[in-house]
């Protein structure tokens, strides 16, 4: 199996892209579930179901959402275009703003059940011990919820490798641009180069092997 | 402890449709809450931990505010530095008994005096869950002593034990009271934890405190009765121990001109020994003569009879002692049973527990 350059290009960018996804959302997606599990504000529901959307809508129908928001005539893509006189479709930041808002809800749920799982009592009795509230989140609340984060990082991670139907809409399909491995998969069947197809598939499924083992590895005892 | 500090608590919280409303000054070493669960005492102790914010009043430690809703003072429990011990003990099941330990400690090099005091040094390396329950509570209690605190709080610190280790436990909690120069508040629903270790006692039940005062006398006063019902607990009498036989293995007391008779204790001849009877242990009956294993036949007259929800409370003057008792309503009406019968209490030598601080 010899596997060609431009393969090797699609499958770096995706691990680049899903990485960078990760490090970007992790310190929002830990305040967010924190807020979620432990807090009790007006307009939670709401922001519980903003950030869970992804999750139920089609991707096709989150990426063309996007796509309008971030489109040269976008609110958000139209003010950056002026200011910064950068297109965002079509780029790799298209891809990675794709990759993350998909991925961000499988994230969050990890962290937020990892979190609830902490007993509120013990995060009193820090407290009570003279703890911080930030003291008590980095001492008591997060290592405990320590497998819930794990569990929502990988298969955070695992969902951004395999993004398709919101990658395609706001980033196209650019080889060696913005073609990740789920979109190189799709044209090679389009193009009907089983070779290929073979490998990318084959590739696929042994990171997605890996990122499930490493879950299991991490979070069963 | 001359120069120790009053606690000043006068604040109401509401939880749903129940409140708690409190108006007292703590001004003795050990402060003890007795009441029922559900009575308030934990909601009471949330809020002097600042684990709770009362709806208005305030909390005052010494000169110091920990609380005023008026001032909008309401000082985090981190800044209150009240050690809590708590029912459940909740150490941190992630950290060794060690790491618990000095989780709160101001200063991490030095080695706690709480952990000789518990005696807990062989236990450091390990992890709650490798603990025994009363380990467990030991460390719960060293933690909180650890980090050097102002005042002790104390939850139920026994109730998940059983009375064995209760009792094993006692002993290092009287250490505690003479080791450590800070103000303890004890809460709990047993009777004889309040007689070992408070030097007040708080009656409470339905948020509200009823009674206040010196432990023995509040508890063993005449009008017990009502005391009895709040706290869901026995009568307690102090009676002069007048025989003590080890080789029949029995001890008896005087109340009133009766003997009482226990199982042997080694007392002396003499001696003044605090016993609790639970009121649903002792039997109600007419007649004098009844065929019964039971030892103690104690007559007595009805002062009082009072018709509860669930069961009638009878308060009985045996001599000069008063002894609350809990029957069936089916009971008192098959007896016909009225305010100034002349009755028979019936009592189990094993019914009679010894309350030894």
């Amino acid at each position: 199996m010899r596997i060609t350059p431009a393969e090797v290009a699609t499958l770096s960018l995706s691990i680049k892209v899903a990485l960078l996804s990760l490090v970007i959302m992790f310190p929002p997606g830990l305040w967010i579930g924190w807020l979620l599990a432990k807090r009790t504000f007006p307009g939670k529901a709401f922001l519980n179901t903003l950030v869970m959307c992804p999750l139920v809508l089609p991707p096709i129908v989150s990426g063309y959402l996007l796509l309008i928001l971030l489109g040269k005539h976008g609110v958000i893509g139209g003010f950056i275009y002026r200011v910064f006189g950068i297109e965002i479709v079509f780029s790799q930041f298209a891809v990675i703003i794709a990759v993350s808002i998909i991925s961000f809800p499988l994230l969050v749920r990890g962290i937020l059940t990892g979190m609830e799982s902490v007993p509120p009592e013990l995060e009193s009795a820090a407290r009570t011990l003279g703890a911080s509230p930030f003291k008590v989140f980095w001492t008591i609340t997060f290592p405990l919820a320590y497998r819930g984060i794990v569990s929502g990082t990988i298969l955070g991670f695992s969902k951004s490798l395999g993004e398709f139907g919101a990658t395609i809409m706001v980033a196209g399909n650019i080889p060696g641009k913005t073609q990740t491995m789920a979109l190189a998969i799709f044209s090679a069947v389009h193009l009907g180069e089983d070779a290929s197809v073979y490998r990318l598939v084959f590739i696929s499924t042994i990171v997605a092997f890996i990122a499930l083992w490493l879950t299991d590895r991490f979070t069963l005892r | 402890m001359a120069d120790s500090p009053k606690i000043r608590l006068d604040f109401r919280k509401s939880l749903g449709s129940f409140t708690l409303e409190v108006d007292c000054t703590l001004e003795t070493k050990v402060s003890a809450f007795l009441g029922v669960s559900g009575s308030g005492k934990s909601t009471l102790l949330n809020c002097v931990s600042g684990t709770l914010a009362p709806d208005e009043g305030e909390i005052v430690f010494g000169d110091e505010i920990l609380y005023a809703s008026t001032a909008k003072i309401n000082l985090p429990p981190e800044k209150r530095r009240f050690g809590y011990v708590f029912q459940e003990g909740y150490l941190f099941p992630h950290l060794t008994v060690a790491q618990n330990i000095r989780y709160g400690q101001p200063d991490r090099r030095k080695s706690s005096d709480a952990i000789d005091v518990l005696e807990i040094s062989e236990l450091l390396q390990r992890y709650p869950k490798e603990l025994s329950g009363g380990q467990r509570q030991r460390v719960a209690i060293a933690r909180a002593l650890a980090m050097e605190p102002r005042m002790l709080l104390m939850d139920e610190p026994l109730a998940a034990l059983d009375s064995g280790l209760k009792d094993r436990i006692i002993p290092y909690l009287h250490h505690i009271k003479e080791a450590f120069e800070i103000p303890i508040l004890y809460v709990t629903h047993t009777f004889s934890e309040v007689m070992a270790l408070a030097d007040e006692a708080f009656l409470i039940a339905d948020g509200k405190i009823m009674a206040r005062g010196e432990p023995h006398g509040l508890l063993t006063a005449p009008s017990a009765m009502p005391i009895a019902q709040l706290t869901g607990v026995e009568n307690v009498l102090f009676l002069p121990v007048t025989v003590s036989d080890k080789p029949r293995s029995l001890t008896s007391l005087e109340m009133g001109d009766q003997p009482l008779m226990i199982p042997y204790i080694d007392v002396e001849v003499g001696e003044v020994v605090p016993v609790a009877i639970r009121a649903q242990d002792i039997i109600i009956s007419l007649e004098p003569n009844v065929s019964l294993s039971a030892r103690n036949v104690l007559p007595g007259k009805i002062q009082c009879l009072d018709v509860k929800n669930e069961r009638t409370w009878l308060s009985i003057l045996v001599g000069r002692h008063h002894l609350a008792v809990k029957i069936t309503h089916e009971a008192r009406r098959q007896l016909q049973l009225r305010e100034g019968l002349k009755v028979y209490c019936i009592i189990k030598a094993s019914a009679i527990n010894l309350l030894r601080d």
